[in-house]
């Protein structure tokens, strides 16, 4: 049997119905980005265990529903496991920054844990290419692409477009082209390893309980 | 001398309940099809853990993309289709492999505890 792809919503009128949808409605809202199958997939999926829910407790009424969606969780942190999965998959098949940045500029939009992540992954791939791009530019700009240390001990880190700073003392000479590639491209890949760490970390996030004792 | 206190302890002890989750639903496919909410019923009848619902289905579509389940939808008596989850072939290696190295792991360990748990024994005469 196979689902159709649609957004997986119902028509149900009553109270309970409405609830229901729009608690699902939220998930699949922050679902966006996964393919409209998967959307429909867990959508219903998650249907069917709130309407089971409901009957196993052998009561209907909001109050059963409240219940069986509070197990749940929001429909941010619902959604934001699925989401942190999904980015893994993708940055684990493909190892490029995109589909990994992609995937972060979602899961930012959902918490406060996935900006600072985003935003501590674009400054890592920032300083990264810049470095790298420094170290390529060098032998176009040999005279003022480099590291600088400038008046006041500021350090400029310059791709060498414009004139040679006053009173500035450029540090690494050659040596920027092999450290700033090595240097860059290791920044690049530390910064991917950290992402792919958070995004492990915040999947293990798992609430596993115990069972209380009798 | 560094002694864990009890939160340290609490959180050593989720972090293993953690790390055994997936071989615990590995396992409690390994009888045949079930779904989300039989494996969640599975496990908290069968063993110690409770997971949150919230958790276990991105996870089992974790399993599922990681190739170790596959699901089908199946209709249900109550009207609405049920997503079974089944073992594939790599799934049923990998809980084969989890669970001898799980009682490899835990009989080396007992072995190791068991003058710890002949102490507490002792105490408690």
């Amino acid at each position: 049997m196979k689902l159709a792809s649609g957004s997986g919503i119902s028509n149900d009128q009553t109270l309970e119905g409405q609830k229901i949808d729009a608690y699902l409605e939220g998930v699949r809202r922050e679902l966006a980005g996964l393919s409209a199958g998967q959307v429909a997939d867990i959508v219903e999926e998650l249907r069917g265990h709130i309407l089971e829910k409901t009957v196993l407790d052998g009561q209907s009424g909001l109050e059963t529903i409240d219940h069986a969606l509070a197990a749940l969780g929001s429909p941010q942190d619902l959604a934001a496991q699925y989401l942190a999965d999904d980015l893994l998959e993708r940055a684990e098949k493909r190892r490029s920054p995109t589909p990994l940045i992609r995937g972060l500029a979602r899961w930012a939009n959902m918490s406060a844990a996935g900006a600072l992540v985003l935003a501590g992954c674009l400054i890592g791939y920032f300083l990264g290419g810049s470095f790298m791009l420094a170290g390529f530019l060098k032998p176009i700009h040999p005279r003022t692409a480099g590291l600088w240390r400038l008046p006041g001990d500021v350090y400029s880190l310059r791709l060498g477009f414009g004139t040679v700073p006053a009173e500035g003392r450029e540090l690494l000479g050659w040596w920027m082209l092999p450290m700033g590639l090595v240097f860059g491209a290791g920044l690049c890949f530390l910064t991917t390893q950290i992402v792919l760490w958070c995004a492990r970390e915040f999947r293990r996030t798992a609430a596993v309980g115990r069972r209380s004792a009798p | 001398m560094f002694v864990i206190g009890n939160d340290s302890a609490e959180k050593w002890e989720v972090q293993l309940r953690k790390g055994c989750l997936e071989l615990a639903i590995l396992a409690s496919l390994w009888g045949g099809p079930l779904y989300g909410l039989e494996i969640l019923r599975g496990l908290e009848s069968d063993s110690d853990l409770i997971v949150s619902e919230g958790t276990i289905y991105p996870l089992l579509s974790r399993l599922k993309s990681l190739g170790l389940v596959d699901s089908e939808w199946v209709e249900s008596e109550g009207g609405h289709p049920r997503k079974y989850y089944r073992l594939t072939g790599p799934g049923r290696q990998r809980a084969l492999e989890m669970s001898r190295v799980w009682r490899q792991f835990s009989s080396s360990m007992s072995k190791l505890l068991t003058p710890l748990a002949r102490e507490k024994a002792g105490k408690e005469k």
